[in-house]
C-alpha cells in the first residue's frame, strides 16, 4: 500500500526550498549592514541604512518565506495548486531578489538607475506571483474562511506593490509626490494587509495541524480578515485626506491584530503536546512580540512623551518585524521544510524505501539552540535602538550569526535529502 | 447508518502530527479486507489525500461533525 503514495499536485521541493534558503541569507545582510554602517543606521527609521536594513528583512527575509510558503501550502489548503509552479518559482524568486538587491543599493547611493532597476524587477517579480496565485485561488469555489484570508492577503501584496511602486518611480525619475503618507500606508498594507493576513490564512492550518491545538474559533477565521481589510481601506482613505478618524481606525486595525495574536497563544497553551519543542517556543515569542508591539503602539498614542520620541517607531519595528514576523516563520519553516522533506523522499521511495524519521532530518537540539541566538539578537536590537552607541554593532553580528546559523539548519535538512535520495536509488537498482 | 457504524476499522488522527496521520491511513487501508471501509478522523479536509485516494482506486465519502471534526469514510471502488 505504502506504493500509492504519490502526490501528483505537490509543487517540486525546488520551487518552495529556493525561498526559504534565500530568506536567511537577506535577514544576515541586514545584520552585516547594521555591523558595517553602526549607530549611524538608528538615527532615524528614515536614514539609507534603516531602510535598506527594513526591506532586507521585509521584501527580503518575510516576502521570500511567504511567497515559498503560499506556493506550497495553496494545494494542500485548498486543493488548488498554481500551475508550473518550478517555472513560476524561478522566475519570481530571480526577480524579487534581483530587484531587492536593487533596491537596497538604491537605499544606499541613492542612484536612480538602481530604482528603475527595483521598480522592473520587483513590479515583474510580483506581477506574475499575483497572476499565477490568482489563478489557482480563481479555481477555488467560494465559501470557505481560509480562502477568504489568502485572496484577501494576495490583494493586500498587490497594494503594497503598487504603492511600492509608485515611490520608486517617485525616487527613479525625480518627482515630488508626498512619501511620507504613502509610505505610512504602503508600510500598513505590507505588515497587515498582507503579512497579519497571510500568517493568519496559514496559521488556521497549520497550528492544529503541527501544533496539535484545537481549531481556531469560527467567529475570528470568518470576521477577521475581511475586517482587517475593510478597516485598512477605510484608515487608508481618512489618512490620505487627512480625515480626523484616521486614529480611532488604526486603533481598530491594531486591535484586530492584537486579538489574533491573543487567540493564536490562548490556542497554543490549550496544545495537547506534553512539552513545548521550538516551533511552539518560536510561535509564542513572535505573538508576545505582536502584543507587546500592539500594547507599546497604543501607549505611544495616549503618551506623547513616548510618542513623540524618535526612537519609537524603530522600538516598533524590531519588535514587530524581528519579533514577531520572524519568530513566528522561522518556527514554521522548522516544521515545513523537514515535513517536505518527508514527503518527497517518501514519494521518491515509492514505498519501497522508507523515508527517514521526521525527528532525524533536523535535530530539535539544532532548532532550540539557534532559537536562542534568534531571541539574544533580538534582546541586543531593542536596546540598539534605545542605546545605539552601545549596542549597534553586537547586535548587527548578532542577527548576522543567528541567520547564517538559520541557514546552517535548513542547508543540513537538504543534505539528508539529498543523502536518501542517493540511498533510494541504490536500494530501487539492487531490486529492479 | 453513520459512517462510524459502516467502518470495519477507525483512525483517529486528530491528535497526531503529519506526516502520522497519512502513514497511519496508508497502514489503516493496507489491513482492509475485500469490501470493508475505513473511517479516517481529522480536524480538517486533507486535500493531498483525495487526490492520492482517486489515483489509487478508493473513494471516499466526507462530512464535518458540530465539534470541527472531519469523518472520511474510504472504501475501494469496486473493479
Amino acid at each position: 500500500m505504502q506504493a500509492m503514495l504519490s502526490f501528483d499536485q505537490a509543487p517540486p521541493l525546488a520551487a518552495p526550498l529556493r525561498f526559504f534558503l534565500s530568506a536567511p541569507l537577506f535577514a544576515a545582510a541586514a545584520g552585516l549592514l547594521l555591523l558595517l554602517l553602526g549607530p549611524e543606521l538608528l538615527a532615524s527609521r528614515w536614514t539609507a541604512g534603516a531602510l535598506a536594513f527594513t526591506h532586507l528583512l521585509t521584501a527580503g527575509f518575510m516576502l521570500q518565506t511567504m511567497v515559498g510558503a503560499l506556493l506550497q501550502i495553496l494545494p494542500v489548503a485548498t486543493g488548488a495548486g498554481v500551475a508550473r509552479p518550478l517555472g513560476v518559482a524561478r522566475a519570481v524568486h530571480g526577480l524579487l531578489t534581483l530587484g531587492l538587491l536593487f533596491l537596497v543599493g538604491g537605499f544606499l547611493t541613492y542612484r536612480s538607475e538602481l530604482f528603475q532597476g527595483a521598480l522592473l524587477c520587483l513590479g515583474g517579480g510580483v506581477l506574475i506571483f499575483l497572476v499565477a496565485v490568482g489563478r489557482a485561488l480563481a479555481q477555488i469555489p467560494m465559501g470557505s474562511t481560509i480562502q477568504w484570508a489568502l485572496k484577501l492577503a494576495v490583494a493586500g501584496l498587490g497594494v503594497t506593490v503598487l504603492l511600492g511602486l509608485s515611490m520608486l518611480v517617485n525616487l527613479a525619475w525625480g518627482l515630488s509626490w508626498p512619501l511620507l503618507e504613502i509610505t505610512g500606508i504602503h508600510l500598513a498594507w505590507g505588515l497587515v494587509g498582507w503579512g497579519v493576513l497571510l500568517l493568519s490564512g496559514v496559521a488556521y492550518v497549520v497550528v492544529p495541524m503541527f501544533l496539535l491545538t484545537p481549531a481556531f474559533p469560527g467567529w475570528l477565521t470568518r470576521l477577521l480578515a475581511p475586517l482587517l481589510f475593510l478597516l485598512l481601506a477605510l484608515w487608508s482613505g481618512a489618512e490620505a485626506a487627512g480625515w480626523g478618524g484616521a486614529p480611532l481606525l488604526a486603533a481598530l486595525v491594531a486591535a484586530g491584530c492584537g486579538t489574533f495574536a491573543l487567540a493564536t497563544l490562548w490556542l497554543l497553551v490549550r496544545s495537547k503536546r506534553a512539552r513545548l519543542d521550538a516551533t511552539q517556543r518560536y510561535w509564542r515569542l513572535g505573538l508576545a512580540c505582536a502584543v507587546g508591539g500592539a500594547a507599546l503602539w497604543a501607549v505611544g498614542q495616549l503618551w506623547p512623551a513616548l510618542g513623540l520620541w524618535p526612537g519609537l517607531p524603530l522600538l516598533l519595528g524590531m519588535l514587530l518585524l524581528v519579533g514577531g514576523f520572524m519568530s513566528v516563520i522561522t518556527g514554521m519553516l522548522y516544521k515545513i521544510v523537514p515535513f517536505l522533506i518527508w514527503l518527497h523522499l517518501q514519494n521518491a521511495g515509492q514505498g519501497r524505501v522508507l523515508a527517514p524519521n521526521m525527528k532525524r532530518i533536523l535535530a530539535e537540539s539544532a532548532m532550540a539552540r539557534q532559537m536562542a541566538a534568534h531571541a539574544a539578537s533580538l534582546g541586543l536590537l531593542l536596546a540598539a535602538v534605545v542605546r545605539p552607541a552601545w549596542f549597534a554593532w553586537p547586535a548587527g553580528l548578532a542577527l548576522l550569526l543567528s541567520n547564517l546559523w538559520l541557514l546552517v539548519n535548513l542547508w543540513r535538512c537538504l543534505q539528508v535529502y539529498r543523502r536518501h535520495l542517493r540511498h533510494i536509488g541504490e536500494q530501487l537498482a539492487a531490486a529492479a | 447508518m453513520s459512517a462510524r457504524d459502516e467502518a470495519a476499522l477507525v483512525v483517529d488522527a486528530r491528535m497526531m502530527e503529519p506526516p502520522e496521520p497519512f502513514v497511519r491511513t496508508m497502514e489503516g487501508l493496507d489491513e482492509l479486507k475485500d469490501g470493508e471501509k475505513m473511517l479516517l478522523l481529522l480536524y480538517r479536509e486533507p486535500h493531498p489525500l483525495y487526490r492520492t485516494l482517486v489515483n489509487n482506486g478508493y473513494t471516499y465519502r466526507s462530512q464535518t461533525a458540530e465539534d470541527g471534526t472531519v469523518e472520511i469514510l474510504i472504501w475501494k471502488v469496486a473493479a
